[in-house]
Order: C-alpha cells, then structure tokens, then sequence
C-alpha cells in the first residue's frame, strides 16, 4: 500500500497524531483547538470509463482505492501542516468525513484537536 | 495528402469517431460484460471471501488474537512506548448482475443477500487491511477503531459507479 506519507502512515514530521482522547504515556498540557485539512479529488475520464467496465463486473475498483488513499493522505498532511503552525506537536481525537461531490470525485476531510503534550 | 483534407472533416471528424467508438462500445462491450458478469461475478466474490478468512488467520496468527479493537485503551495506559494513527480503505461494488438480482428481490421484499454479501466482504476487506497496514507499521494493537462508510456515487446521480467505500482508521499502539 503506498501513500504519500510512506509506509509508515503515523509519522507526519514529528507531529504524533492518534484517534483516541488521550496519548497513552504523555500528558496534553495546552489545547490549541481544532485543526482540519480537506481536498476534492478526481480521477482523469480515461480511469472513470475504465472503472465504469470494471464494475459491471463487480469487485474491488483499485483505482478509486487509490485516489482516496492520496487523497486522504493530502487530508491529513494539511490537517498537520495547520496544527505545526499552531506549535503544536500532537493531534488527538482524529475524525474523517467523505463526502461524493459528483460522481468520481472526493471530497476528504480530516480534522481533530491540536494539543501540546509533554 | 494531409493538407487537402478539408478542415470541415478534421472539425466533424475526430467527434464523429469517438461518438461510434463509444456506441460500438455500448453496444457490443456492455452486453459482453454483463454475460461474463453473471457467469463470474459470485464466484469471485467467493473467491474473495475464502481468501479474507485466510489472510486474517494470518494476520491473528501474528499478532496472537485479533489486533483490532474499539476500546479506548485506558486499562493500560502504562507501558504503552508509541501511538500513531493507522488506516485503510477500500472502494467495492456489486456487479451488474447482483445489482439486477437485487432488484428483483426488492419487489418481493425482505432480506436482500447478495448486498448484504458484497458489502460485507468490503467491510471484511477494510479491516484485513487495516491489519496488514499496522503489522507493517510495527504495531501491536490497534485501538479505538472506527469504521466509515461513504457512497462513492451520490444519491442524486442515479447512473455511473456503484461503488461504496469502507475506510477503517484506528490509533496503533507499541507497547515497550
């Protein structure tokens, strides 16, 4: 599975992002409030028409697979750029929501709460 | 001769070829597809499921139990060494022919299998592989997993892609 982040999906220049309220290990000093990072995203006709065949057959559509791969991993870098300039190093309580602008295009959207933890 | 084609022919053309391109495509693809379809579409769902329940013994295997949970992980916030968000998606969609099946079975009402195969097998699908994905990341838990689900076509666009999304995420954790 490739995304932009790498394989390792969690390290995001050194910022720690989780999806639970608290960081096990560490003590959240300071709320920076909530940071969010989205993009809409499509694939070019030629994918669409090949995805449209596709799935008369039925199964898995690896192209739209990968285009909310990167597109999600857009979501969350942005997400992390917005918390970095806040001088925040940790992300907690991570939230996503897609929404299906039109047809073939995402919308991604990544938002959580920006703290400083020690 | 290229410059004595009249530009009125290169204009109407390209368009005109295409446009036949795409019927023949309708006309001729479009039935082909279906027929093969509904001659494999089950199977290879089948086949899918068969091979999930394969790669989750092995990912159970490697783990010592099933990694996933929706805990929030508070019974032993000692000695976790590392977190960091782990996720995965899928995009899955019936074929033509369950689609048609599906159909069928809405006129008569009641539980309609087929979908609920399909849709089953990509929620299956989503968290395998939120399994692999944290196997590779180095984790040995993942916790407070939540899993979403988006239509990838909206509502009021009634042709195109039937396609749902599963997305799975969850916090991965290390203990020390």
């Amino acid at each position: 599975m490739t995304s932009l982040l790498g394989n390792m999906q969690h390290v995001v220049e050194g910022i720690i992002v989780v999806n639970t309220e608290t960081i096990a290990g560490k003590m959240i000093t300071q709320n920076l409030g909530v940071v969010g990072g989205s993009t809409v995203r499509a694939k070019h006709v030629g994918k669409d028409i090949g995805a449209f065949f596709k799935n008369i057959g039925g199964g898995e559509l690896k192209a739209y697979t990968e285009l909310l791969e990167e597109s999600r991993s857009e979501a969350i870098g942005r997400m992390v750029a917005d918390a970095a300039a806040r001088g925040a190093n940790a992300i907690v309580n991570v939230r996503f929501a897609t929404s299906a602008v039109t047809g073939g295009a995402a919308e991604l959207f990544a938002y959580g709460t920006a703290v400083k933890v020690e | 001769m290229a410059s004595e084609i009249p530009l009125v022919l290169i204009c109407g053309g390209i368009p005109a070829l295409l446009l036949f391109l795409w019927v023949a495509l309708w006309t001729i693809g479009y039935p082909l597809m279906f027929i093969w379809a509904v001659l494999t579409s089950s199977r290879k769902l089948d086949k899918r499921v068969t091979a999930l329940v394969e790669r989750e013994t092995i990912s159970k295997t490697h783990f010592g139990r099933d990694p996933l949970s929706t805990l929030r992980g508070e019974y032993h916030s000692s000695g976790v060494k590392k977190s960091g968000l782990v996720y995965s998606g899928v995009v899955f969609g019936p074929s033509h022919w369950h689609l048609l099946v599906a159909w069928w079975g809405n006129l008569i009402g009641g539980r309609i299998d087929i979908l609920h195969r399909v849709i089953a097998a990509a929620r299956a699908e989503a968290q395998q592989r939120l399994r692999e994905q944290a196997q590779a990341d180095g984790w040995d838990e993942v916790l407070n997993v939540r899993i979403d689900t988006a239509e990838m076509t909206p509502a009021s666009q009634p042709k195109g892609v039937r396609a749902v999304e599963v997305f799975a995420y969850g916090t991965g954790v290390k203990y020390g």
